[in-house]
């Protein structure tokens, strides 16, 4: 055993054990670790957010006397804390309204492009696909996958006829899809307790070498 | 005797079905820590995502800098900051200029830890002043800014009007490394690490627009999601979770040990894989056995 000497590594072990007490039963420990990482979390974000984004790109260069449109914008935008006042709290409709409309301006065409257009072109199948045979048969069951599963989300009309087997194709798909989700999700719960482990036995107690 | 036989197989199905959560707590804590203390012996095998990723970046043309985007926090860091180290060994291995840049504050910390490790490893080495990793001539760390959408458009621009100054406060005009690296045109590919769905804002707005190429490292989770982003080629590249992670570690290994560079590195992706296969055996058996007596104790009471 190789215990660690640096004080902040004591800190954050004693903390991780206080949050991993929960498992046991709820405890004040436990809520002891949870208030605290939610105050350190918001006083960082406010501490760098201030340092590093208002300073430089506001504070600085209207205070040298540039860029002073940037009050402008500055005012605009301080009207979110209007929602803290009653009265005028409906001013904080207007920088909402600005945000959304930038936002959605900017993101619409590409998001389209890149979530819709970009993955309906990857399942064309054509001559080219099947150069490569595993390449081809892949391309394939990706198309029946994605045929059966949107065919199984048709609402409209009742599923009878062709549209039942196809849907019932289309459930077994989801389904896979499912399966493959939970294994990860698993792979990924257990990876996140392997990391605090890992903190624990090695950078801790020094015992993984 | 055979009634009280089967009243005693009743009793053991019942009350396996009722057990309490701490007892399986305790047998995970078990599972996972022993082969971290105890490790047996695991040799990760590239997948083709993996692979993919890692012969591109290997093979990308040498003016072509790597971009790695930290985004994500300290929550998915287990899964995550392996792959940030990897991708920086092998960067710096094989003489690739870095630049890092966070999407959110939570990063910057994480993006800061990871470099300060893989620059010790590779000064603690360097028997001249070139073969050490410099910031500004060999990384520079961007840091954070915000609005998103303006970063990851303006970055496509010209980088230096997004950061203006750099994580440690240099004028990343004067920074040598910013005559090679102007926009996205000097980049080979950007990675986006990330426990978010950010991967996704990278391919809508700098691959969209600028026609950049993007890598993911995922958590396990969003894994299965972004598959279809691999297929459709929107992708390079992808790592998932911390088995993506040991992965790219063991090609990073494997390509150091060729270019003679044989310093032992902690490679904690690798290190928990022993961990991850007992614990997944573990939790397969849980689900075997919890299902058999799910249907042993409806048999009975059908």
């Amino acid at each position: 055993m190789n215990l660690a000497t640096d004080p902040w590594v004591w800190v954050a072990a004693i903390m991780t054990l206080a949050v991993f007490s929960f498992l046991y039963k709820e405890n004040p420990f436990y809520r002891a670790a949870e208030h605290l990482f939610v105050g350190v979390s918001n006083g960082y974000f406010i501490t760098f957010t201030w340092h590093r984004v208002l300073v430089p790109s506001l504070i600085d260069p209207v205070g040298h006397g540039q860029k002073l449109w940037l009050i402008l914008a500055a005012i605009v935008g301080a009207l979110y804390f209007t929602r803290f006042i009653p009265k005028i709290s409906w001013l904080v409709r207007i920088p909402i309204a600005i945000f959304l409309g930038y936002g959605s301006g900017m993101s619409l065409l590409r998001s389209v492009e890149a979530g819709i257009i970009a993955q309906v072109k990857a399942t064309i199948v054509t001559r080219a696909t099947f150069a490569n045979w595993q390449a081809g048969l892949w391309a394939l069951i990706i198309l029946v996958g994605v045929v059966c599963t949107i065919t199984y989300f048709f609402f409209s009309a009742e599923r009878k006829g062709v549209l039942k087997p196809i849907s019932y194709v289309g459930i077994i798909f989801v389904m896979v899809g499912f399966g493959a989700s939970f294994g990860y999700t698993v792979m990924a719960r257990i990876s996140l307790f392997i990391g605090r482990l890992q903190f624990l036995l090695g950078d801790w107690l020094g015992l993984i070498r | 005797m055979a009634a009280s036989g089967s009243a005693g197989r009743k009793g053991f199905w019942e009350r396996l079905q009722r057990i309490d959560r701490r007892w399986i707590y305790l047998v995970i804590w078990l599972v996972v820590m022993v082969p971290l203390i105890k490790p047996f012996p695991i040799k990760p095998v590239a997948s083709p995502p993996v692979q993919q990723m890692f012969s591109y970046i290997d093979s990308m043309p040498e003016d072509k800098a790597l971009i790695i985007s930290v985004d994500y926090s300290p929550d998915t860091q287990a899964e995550l900051h392996p792959m940030t180290l990897a991708l920086l060994r092998h960067a710096f291995a094989t003489d690739r200029r870095v630049g890092l840049v966070a999407t959110t504050v939570y990063g910057l910390g994480l993006g800061e830890d990871a470099l300060r490790e893989v620059k010790r490893e590779f000064d603690s080495v360097a028997t001249r002043h070139e073969d050490s990793v410099i910031s500004g001539e060999d990384f520079i760390f961007w840091g954070w800014t915000t609005p998103l959408l303006t970063m990851m458009l303006g970055m496509g621009e010209r980088i230096t009007n997004v950061f203006p100054v750099d994580y440690y406060g240099a004028r990343t005009e004067s920074l040598p490394m910013t005559r090679h690296v102007k926009n996205y045109n000097d980049v080979g590919i950007l990675v986006s690490v990330a426990g978010s769905s950010m991967p996704i804002s990278w391919v809508a707005y700098a691959q969209t627009q600028f026609g950049l190429r993007i890598g993911c490292g995922t958590t396990a989770v969003s894994a299965a999601d972004y598959y279809t982003y691999l297929n459709s080629g929107q992708f390079t590249g992808m790592l998932a979770g911390m088995r993506g992670a040991a992965e790219y570690e063991q090609l990073t290994r494997e390509k150091m040990d060729r270019l003679g560079m044989t310093w032992r590195v902690r490679n904690r992706g690798t290190e928990a894989m022993s961990s991850q296969t007992a614990a997944h055996i573990a939790i397969i058996l849980f689900i075997v056995v919890g299902n058999i007596g799910y249907f042993a104790t409806r048999r009975r009471k059908s």
